[in-house]
């Protein structure tokens, strides 16, 4: 039974237009131990997902969806108190942007205090109890890689650089022990080498541990050496999901062969100057959405059919939503 | 933290001196002898002349005339009164303390009518109590102070006659003059029936209090709602909600502290309109306060009165306002990063 099993997950925003869908119909799931990665262009609704699977959004927003299970157990339907419970013990997310997600007026060390659940706590006096957060925080600053652990828990996240205040948000996140962390974007701003750091202990605590880890990020490069499972994502809709290798061997989507042709590649013989690969256009904006597939107007393949939402096919564990995708012959 | 306490302090003594400065230019501006408008002393003849135009340095040009006025002002000498020959100085000390106490009750009422009103209403934002509470506030905030006072006096005095309509204490008492806070008088006085009289100056109190604080409260619920419905949709609070605490611990640790200590400036900058406000209640209630004694000046043409009563309103508003702008500095931890002064 996956861990985190969403089918149909639509997130509705009031515009001055009308309702939107800022997310159509989206997919994912995420079995026990398993690496997904999560990849799209910078507004596709990566975060709107992140936050729609913690119930961070804004009450005015709808969320429905035909299944968002935890282990079985419907997370829209339970009570508040119940999905609190999960998102406190067993899930945990690193949002984007520490800077705006720390509390700006609580130091860092009574923040991730708050963190840090009872259950974890041996049986103590409760003034006991305030040495022993101070402990399990200290030793969790020192394995995301900062050392300098007193100044840290006494500084407002202001007075701290944004490469520290995201690594802080990272110990916050892992110092409950979750089943599932969700990362946002976990590695921006950082330098290569405590990137690779933090990276590395993603890695270890998934071997070690067997945690789950929903890896969101447009970085292909750092997710393609540590995911298993990759979904992509296209302007709020699903449009190919699978194993890593199985996808970048040969993706069958047009805008997934897009995005993997546009990482830098540093291939020998490349010829100078040759131009990076990239699709024409931009991402529409949320109030210019077009009907049907969302990628029509910028497809390379697009044609008549593409004004119908495609249906997701499967190829064993492989799921794409295309009419027209790369394994046929060109129409 | 020392810079910072000079820079408020150079910003305290800059202000304070200018008002000095424009004090003294009204001495010369306003109609009549310089001399008499300084002194105070409507009639002097020609020794007193003399010794007075000494004493000002009137003769040495108008720097060296500003030094001496300015050592006079520190020392408490800021001349008498031209209609009752008071000392101004000794007039302000006895009447001052009444505005403070009024408006200070109304400041405090506000406060506690405001702020939770406030925080209610930005929680159920673009709710049913949200917009109760915004359609109440904002007629409270419409209303013309004179004219909601008088119509107070007109219900509960008159026609209830549940209140007194003026004054600060009923004329069967006596309550000596030592702090100038009547509440405080009547409890350090040694008279008779003590509880009778504070009974009466409670009951003297509610009605101007009462509509001096509608305004302000109005105003410190606006201003609360606007800042809790801001930092209840920031990011921070949403993680909070992400770490899995409930709404009481993101409210309590994370909403309230960022909600309201933004908005401490705003919120004890509505004291300096109170204090204007009270002016006004001051003269309907005929409660014996700067106000009204700065307007009985007026009508009087008191030009030592005049100058010195705003010497006095304004260097108060100035230490109170840097005054609160130190204490937030000392609580708030982001306030840090500010080194210059705001307004």
């Amino acid at each position: 039974m996956p861990l985190l099993d969403i089918k149909n997950l639509t997130l509705e925003i009031d515009t001055a237009l009308g309702w939107v869908k800022a997310l159509d119909k989206i997919n994912l799931s995420i079995d026990s131990k398993e690496v997904r990665a999560l990849v799209g262009e910078s507004g596709s609704g990566k975060s709107l997902i992140v936050k729609s699977i913690v119930g961070a959004l804004p009450d005015r927003w709808r969320v429905t969806a035909d299944r968002m299970n935890w282990k079985g157990r419907d997370l829209l339907s339970m009570s508040d108190t119940q999905r609190r419970n999960i998102t406190r013990n067993e899930m945990s997310v690193v949002l984007q942007n520490p800077t705006t997600t720390l509390d700006p007026s609580a130091t860092l060390g009574e923040q991730i205090g708050e963190s840090i659940p009872d259950s974890m706590l041996d049986k103590g006096w409760f003034w006991q109890r305030r040495a022993q957060r101070h402990t399990i925080a200290m030793q969790q600053l020192h394995k995301v890689g900062i050392r300098n652990h007193e100044l840290c828990l006494s500084s407002y996240p202001h007075q701290l650089p944004d490469d520290v205040c995201q690594k802080f948000a990272i110990a916050m996140a892992l110092v409950s022990d979750p089943k599932l962390l969700i990362a946002d974007n976990p590695t921006m701003g950082m330098e290569t080498t405590t990137k690779i750091q933090v990276l590395r202990l993603l890695a270890k605590l998934n071997k070690t541990r067997g945690l789950s880890i929903l890896f969101v990020s447009h970085d292909l490069l750092a997710i393609s050496a540590m995911a298993d499972t990759m979904t992509v994502l296209y302007c709020g809709q699903t449009v190919e999901s699978g194993r890593m290798s199985q996808i970048k061997r040969r993706p069958l989507h047009p805008y997934t062969q897009a995005l993997l042709d546009s990482a830098p590649s540093f291939r020998r013989d490349l010829p100078p100057k040759a131009a990076l690969s990239c699709l024409e256009g931009t991402i529409p904006t949320l109030q210019h959405l077009p009907i049907g597939c969302r990628l029509g107007p910028r497809c390379p393949r697009a044609q008549k059919d593409c004004v119908k939402m495609p249906a997701v096919r499967r190829i064993h564990d492989h799921h794409y939503a295309c009419h027209f995708p790369l394994h046929r012959d060109k129409p | 933290m020392l810079i910072y306490l000079g820079r408020r302090l150079n910003l305290l003594v800059i202000t304070l001196l200018i008002l000095c400065i424009a004090s003294y230019i009204l001495a010369f501006l306003v109609p009549g002898d310089p001399l008499i408008n300084l002194s105070g002393n409507p009639s002097p003849s020609a020794d007193q002349s003399a010794q007075l135009r000494l004493m000002y340095a009137l003769d040495q040009g108008y720097v060296a005339g500003f030094w001496q006025y300015l050592k006079l002002t520190l020392a408490g000498n800021w001349g008498l009164s031209l209609t009752s020959q008071n000392p101004v100085f000794q007039d302000i000390l006895q009447f001052l303390p009444a505005s403070l106490e009024l408006s200070f009750y109304a400041m405090l009422i506000s406060l506690l009518v405001g702020l939770p009103l406030g925080i209610m209403a930005g929680l159920k934002h673009r709710k049913f109590a949200d917009m109760g509470i915004l359609s109440v506030s904002l007629m409270g905030f419409s209303v013309p102070v004179f004219w909601l006072a008088l119509l107070l006096i007109l219900i509960f005095a008159l026609q209830w006659g549940m209140l007194p309509i003026s004054g600060r204490l009923s004329l069967l008492y006596e309550v000596p003059h030592q702090s100038g806070f009547m509440l405080i008088d009547i409890l350090l006085a040694d008279i008779s029936d003590k509880s009778a009289v504070l009974n009466d100056a409670i009951r003297h109190l509610v009605l101007p209090t009462l509509s001096l604080s509608i305004v302000t409260s109005a105003l410190v619920i606006r201003l609360t709602r606007r800042s809790v419905i801001n930092v209840m949709s920031s990011d921070y609070i949403k993680a909070a909600y992400a770490k899995g605490l409930s709404h009481a611990q993101v409210f309590w640790r994370h909403g309230m502290k960022n909600a309201l200590l933004p908005i401490m400036p705003q919120l004890a900058m509505q004291f300096t309109v109170l204090l204007t406000n009270a002016m006004i209640i001051e003269v309907i209630f005929s409660w014996p306060g700067i106000g009204e004694w700065l307007i009985q000046a007026i009508y009087q043409r008191d030009f030592p009165a005049i100058r010195g009563g705003m010497l006095a309103v304004s260097s108060l508003v100035v230490i109170f306002t840097i005054a609160v702008d130190i204490i937030i500095r000392l609580i708030y931890p982001l306030s840090k990063r500010q080194f210059h002064a705001q307004v």
